[in-house]
């Protein structure tokens, strides 16, 4: 434990003395501010808006998301740019291990700040469980998301074409909130898709259970998938 | 300590094998050091060695036990001491060495007051590293792979961006290594880092390893057993090694006048280099 916790606290000084990172870390409070006084008049001005308040929130959430997503990707390939990466692969600690450290804190963080979302939006009623446990699906994209760029950019220039990349097929799945409902499960082949569905269904009142099963193997899945192939080509 | 036998290794794209049936041994207290060229397999060997690189052939066995057999307690014997220096540069010296002693649990950690002490870095102890010059950061290297106190060590280029007087410190620091009682694998191209340092170098070419044997053989069998007189004069007269002092011509050529210099005809670890495997080191 004294590992991951070396490891985690570390990864905090790193970010916290890099400018262009520590900037992120003050995005969400940005979002919070629009979420909760920048959309309620938007939404009373515009009355169109109305049917798609919950994209409002789906946006938010991912948003939130996409800091540490950001964040982490920038720290690991630097750290595959600087060489220490190959440090981890000589030192007495399994590459689980390495990698439960170094997503333990941007998965916490992220889970709070969508906590904190689901508590301070004013758009819907949704219960501190349900947003708890949206919130710890939404955070899964953050190794998901981290782990496939690393897996495949080199340097920080081919990390940002990913990031770019990467940023749109996260929130592609968006587009099912505009299409007839009998084919919006095209998009599912996305794995945002199961987030952004299991926050639509809260906010209609539905039953979130399948979708978000479904979405909790899907990123369980992914989780394994690219950590393998992350493992294999980090480290070398 | 390590035994390497028939050692072979091809990376995933390549048609050709980088590493063709490599056979060593290093032995408890011995300085063993790979000399060649950049690109003959040096690195590659040692990568090997410390698990980077796994889908090798052949059988290489540390303390008696496969590599293959050993799990991640392997890596509290070891320490790396890599060719380029890579910190976390928003990290303090001190801020790295201790994260990365967090990972052993050896618990027998050198002083890291005097780990610093040691290559002369106690004023940038508490500096981040992206003050720190190349050099400093290649000491750095050096005491983060010896902080754990492994039993066996690897040294890529270890004196590689340091100055001569830091490259003499860490030399003698990994002669004091040895005498520890650590194992001690070094790769360089470096004839005069392995001709200071090594008990036993190998010339490995392409892949191959083409001699190894002590520095000491190795000039000897290849140079002349003799040394070059030059006068002042102008003169010069070379007389074999072989009991100098008693050689009439030697004493003789001696009283013709002043002399100038008077030097060995053994080669140079380089000249050897060239001789056994007909390229130069600094390919």
């Amino acid at each position: 434990m004294n590992k991951t916790l070396k490891l985690s606290v570390a990864d905090i000084k790193i970010i916290f003395r890099d400018p262009s990172l520590k900037s992120f870390v003050f995005l969400p409070i940005l979002l919070f501010a629009l979420i909760i006084w920048g959309v309620p008049p938007l939404v009373e001005k515009y009355d169109l808006l109305t049917p798609y308040l919950s994209l409002f929130l789906v946006v938010a959430v991912i948003e939130n998301t996409q800091m540490f997503c950001f964040i982490s990707t920038m720290a690991l390939i630097d750290e595959k740019e600087t060489d220490i990466a190959k440090v981890y692969g000589v030192v007495p600690l399994t590459k689980t291990e390495y990698i439960f450290s170094r997503f333990l804190i941007p998965y916490l963080f992220t889970v709070l700040l969508n906590v904190i979302m689901f508590t301070v939006q004013p758009l819907f009623e949704i219960s501190f469980g349900t947003g708890i446990l949206i919130s710890c699906l939404a955070a899964l994209v953050v190794p998901v998301y981290v782990l496939s760029i690393n897996s495949i950019a080199q340097n920080r220039m081919q990390g940002m074409v990913y990031v770019k990349a990467f940023n749109m097929l996260v929130l592609i799945p968006i587009t099912a909130f505009f299409v007839p409902e009998n084919i919006k499960h095209l998009f599912s082949v996305f794995p945002t898709h199961w987030i952004f569905q299991s926050i639509e269904n809260v906010t209609m009142g539905k039953d979130m259970t399948l979708v978000f099963g479904v979405g909790l193997v899907v990123f369980i899945i992914l989780i394994w998938l690219t950590s393998r192939l992350f493992i294999k080509r980090h480290f070398v | 300590m390590i035994q390497v036998e028939n050692l072979n290794f091809t990376y995933p794209k390549n048609d050709t094998s980088t590493l063709k049936g490599l056979n060593f041994e290093i032995a408890k207290e011995e300085v063993f050091g790979f000399l060649g060229p950049s690109g003959a397999g040096k690195s590659t060997a040692q990568k090997v060695l410390y698990k980077i690189l796994r889908n090798y052939q052949g059988s290489v066995k540390i303390k008696g036990k496969n590599l293959s057999e050993w799990g991640k307690e392997y890596f509290e014997k070891i320490g790396v001491g890599f060719e380029l220096p890579n910190h976390y540069l928003r990290l303090t010296g001190k801020e790295n060495l201790d994260l990365f002693a967090s990972f052993y649990q050896s618990g027998e950690r050198k002083n890291l007051s005097s780990l610093f002490e040691m290559v002369d870095l106690t004023d940038a102890m508490n500096k981040p590293v992206e003050t720190y010059s190349k050099g400093m950061k290649m000491r750095l290297n050096f005491i983060r792979a010896i902080q754990h106190n492994p039993d066996i060590l690897f040294f890529d280029e270890p004196t590689s961006g340091l100055d001569p007087v830091n490259a003499y410190k860490i030399k003698q620091h990994i002669l004091d290594l040895k005498s520890q009682g650590k194992t001690i694998f070094v790769t360089t191209h470096s004839m005069e880092t392995a001709d200071n340092i090594c008990d036993r170098v190998a010339f490995i070419v392409n892949g191959k390893i083409q001699a190894t044997d002590t520095p000491q053989n190795l000039k000897s069998d290849y140079g002349k057993e003799a040394v070059k007189v030059e006068l002042e004069k102008g003169f010069i007269k070379e007389f074999p090694l072989s009991k100098l002092g008693e050689n009439p011509d030697f004493l003789s050529f001696l009283g013709q006048g002043e002399v100038k210099r008077i030097h060995t005809l053994e080669a140079t670890l380089e000249e050897v280099f060239i001789k056994v495997t007909g390229q130069s080191l600094k390919a």
